[in-house]
């Protein structure tokens, strides 16, 4: 008898069934931490956590690796949704709010530099994790906010800060980067010539994309539906794009967020909310980031990680009560902001990959406290993040 | 204890205006007037003062009692800059109109006061639906039988001021096919309606006291009345106009109130007030439906009568009165509105019907608030 309509043995285990598993599992999680009063995202990385060494058990590749295109499509529509958010025309009326960005990056990335040069690293070293360490995570923030429905001036200014130290951090580890090949002796031209592509390309990348959007969207009903398949598919689309011209995914996606961000002139594209839709694909991506961060790290890269999460609080903590003092916020409410800007997770996780292909000294170098620093701010960040929002007020207190 | 009825200049007048803050992303409301609200304290207003409302993405702005139109509207004019500028740092902007389009009322939190805290325990789902905004017109009497008297003398017109102010025909996302659908959040309150058929003042705290006994109302506040004698102010009071889409069609209405008012406290009718009260609901409905189009029935007449023929010829009968109270230019401009037969309402319906979008219509809607007329 012909058997062959029946699977062979041993199974295969396939991508698509971790990741259903995945998802489910992370959803469970996510529930399960938010019975206990904690964000669903320590629920997911947690089931992140425990999934790791049982993908290792099962012979399966890095997860990051496998999971890739679910992390590049969560995060580019985190990164677009974010920079739909960010308003520059509220930066120049209100200087303070610009000020306190540029402050918290800026300060922030001092603290660390001096702490990794006191801890005795290079230079170039010090400032590449330095610069990565500016950036909080953006999909945490926004994933409890939603949660938390969050609403009102603490919640708007963070999520503005957050897509400026984001912008920021990418555009200078890009930068760095490139003064890291100058010290490993490659050629001038593509010292100046590289950033200068991923920078002013991904921006126009994002600016064509944003102009498509419009026209589409004028062409066709004006109705929620068919412009959230739109942005769907365009931002799918992007992160295509972006890697395929070796641009900055996370530039290029939050100048389309930006470019696409309604002002008095354009109002073509409706302003649909990606929340619901989104969702399972940010589960895979805390899940993912959870399996992908090594627990041994956090033995190895100890000391020199808590200064790290310290000199990052610092910094963060500093540049935003200075200058929210002088924007009228309230103390509590100043407190608050700054508590929302503590998370690291996948940006940061990304851009230390990104540093360490391109430049693998660094890996070895400072990857063990990097990494300690960033497994503390997963945890520690959502939960400062959901305080933070609370003390401020602007977490419905019936919710 | 009887209330006290303060005297206060005849044919003064004030207005209240309940507005609107909204996010400038997609134009939700948003919590934000604590914020606002606490900029707002350390900003010098032309006169008035704003306060908050019963959910926080709502305000309130109180004139301070004028004689004449003009002034109050400057005086409007200079505090809605002063709202504009403020919510420029918070990234907010502040509109008027009746309903938010597309708000959904269970989104709302209850400002954390105690008065309001209580209104939503008390009266649940109907506190957050309450996220209505209306313009209140007080009007200053001698005494509190001519409040009385005025507030009963002014049931009749009460359609007009729907038909003029009309601006919300949206409502939770969808065109509700009436000029006005704020008024039915009104009217789901217990104590919403109109004033008993009592004739003096000393009658009316008869009633009030009866009520208190009963331990219904503990004050005047507790009435949702849409006219009603508002003794700590010596006023009467107007509750039926949606906030307009601009302060000028803001201080038009309170000119035609006062003006009015003027006319009935001098040419003072005797007929029986039980009978106004039998079309009263009816008349009401026409107007909130149907605005301009609206069909009047009255008691003393027979045949029914446009709402919009209804105003322009109490505009006419109105014209002997106006030079004195300074009103003779804003008369002719309701007339102009009613001729045309333009409101709020309707500007509201060509903005969608242009872009297909509530939320653009909401952001051409705090567009106008702010720059119609020019700011200062």
């Amino acid at each position: 008898m012909n058997n062959n309509f029946l699977p062979a043995l041993p199974f295969e285990l396939s991508y698509p069934l971790l990741f259903g598993v995945l998802l489910v599992a992370g959803m469970l999680g996510g529930e399960m931490a938010r019975k206990a009063h904690a964000p669903r995202i320590l629920g997911y990385v947690a089931v992140g956590f425990a999934a790791a060494p049982l993908a290792q058990w099962m012979n399966l590749g890095p997860l990051l690796d496998a999971g890739r295109i679910f992390v590049d499509l969560a995060l580019g529509l985190v990164l677009f949704d974010l920079g739909r958010r960010m308003d520059v025309q509220w930066m120049r009326r209100d200087w303070t709010l610009a000020a306190a960005g540029l402050a918290e990056s800026v300060l922030t990335f001092a603290a660390v530099f001096a702490c990794l040069i006191a801890f005795d690293y290079t230079a170039v070293v010090a400032a590449i994790t330095a610069s990565i360490a500016m950036a909080t995570s953006p999909a945490v923030v926004l994933l409890i906010v939603q949660d938390t429905k969050a609403e009102g001036q603490v919640t708007e200014r963070a999520l503005n800060l957050v897509a400026l130290n984001s912008l920021l951090a990418s555009i200078l580890t890009t930068i760095l980067l490139t003064t890291a090949h100058l010290e490993t002796k490659a050629e001038v031209e593509s010292a100046i010539l590289h950033p200068a592509y991923l920078f002013l390309g991904s921006v126009f990348l994002g600016w064509i994309l944003a102009s498509v959007a419009r026209g589409i969207a004028r062409a066709v009903e004006k109705t929620a539906e068919l412009h959230f398949t739109l942005i769907a598919g365009l931002v799918t689309g992007a992160v295509g794009l972006a890697v395929l011209l070796k641009l900055s995914v996370i530039l290029a996606l939050l100048a389309f967020g930006l470019f696409t961000r309604n002002d008095a002139r354009n109002f073509d594209l409706l302003n649909v909310s990606l929340a619901p839709a989104s969702r399972p694909l940010y589960i895979v991506l805390f899940v993912i980031t959870g399996a992908s961060l090594p627990p041994e790290a956090l033995v190895t890269g100890a000391v020199v990680g808590a200064a790290l999460a310290g000199a990052r609080l610092a910094g963060k903590f500093t540049g935003v009560l200075v200058f929210s003092a002088f924007g009228g916020l309230k103390l509590r409410q100043s407190v608050g902001l700054a508590c929302s800007l503590m998370p690291m997770s996948t940006l940061a996780l990304m851009l230390h990959h990104q540093v360490a292909r391109q430049y693998p000294a660094f890996g070895a170098e400072v990857g063990a406290a990097f990494l300690a620093m960033l497994i503390v701010m997963e945890v520690m960040g959502p939960l400062a993040v959901q305080w933070g929002l609370g003390l401020a007020g602007e977490t419905p207190r019936e919710a | 204890m009887p209330l006290d009825f303060s005297r206060s200049a005849p044919l003064t007048f004030g207005v209240e205006l309940e507005l609107m803050v909204l996010n400038t992303h997609d134009y939700n409301l948003v919590r934000g007037a604590p914020d606002l609200l606490r900029r707002l304290e350390k900003v010098k207003l032309p006169g008035g003062e704003v306060k908050p409302e019963i959910t926080e993405s709502m305000i309130e702005v109180n004139s301070s009692v004028h004689s004449r139109h003009e002034a109050l509207l400057a005086e409007l004019a200079g505090i809605r800059d002063a709202i504009v500028a403020c919510a420029d740092k918070l990234n907010f902007a502040v509109a008027g109109g009746g309903t938010h389009p597309f708000h959904l009322w269970k989104e709302r939190r209850i400002y954390p006061t105690e008065r309001f805290q209580r209104v939503s325990e008390l009266y649940g789902y109907l506190a957050k639906q309450f996220t209505v905004f209306g313009q209140h017109i007080h009007i200053g009497v001698e005494n509190g039988d001519d409040a009385v008297y005025l507030t009963h003398q002014l049931a009749p017109y009460i359609p007009h001021f729907i038909a003029l102010s009309a601006s919300s025909p949206f409502s939770q996302g969808e065109d509700t096919s009436f000029e006005t659908s704020r008024l039915h959040a009104v009217s789901s309150f217990p104590l919403a309606g109109q004033l008993p058929p009592v004739s003096t003042w000393a009658e009316f705290n008869a009633y009030f006291d009866a009520m208190k006994g009963y331990g219904i109302v503990a004050s005047m506040k507790d009435f949702y009345w849409d006219i009603r004698p508002k003794p700590e102010y010596g006023t009467v009071e107007i509750r039926i106009c949606d906030t307009p889409l601009t302060v000028e069609t803001a201080a038009l209405l309170a000119a035609y109130a006062q003006t009015l008012s003027a006319e009935l406290l001098r040419n003072r009718r005797s007929m029986p007030v039980e009978p106004l009260y039998r079309v009263y609901g009816y008349n009401r409905f026409q107007a909130c439906r149907f605005g301009f189009e609206g069909e009047l029935v009255s008691p003393f007449r027979e045949g029914r009568v446009r709402v919009a023929d209804d105003i322009v010829e109490t505009l006419k009968r109105l014209e002997p009165v106006a030079p004195a109270l300074g009103t003779q230019g804003a008369l002719p401009a309701l007339a102009r509105r009613v001729t045309f037969a333009s409101n709020d309402s309707l500007w509201l319906r060509d903005r969608y019907r242009e872009t297909k979008s509530l939320p653009d219509v909401v952001r051409l809607q705090a567009q106008r608030w702010r720059n119609d007329p020019p700011p200062q």
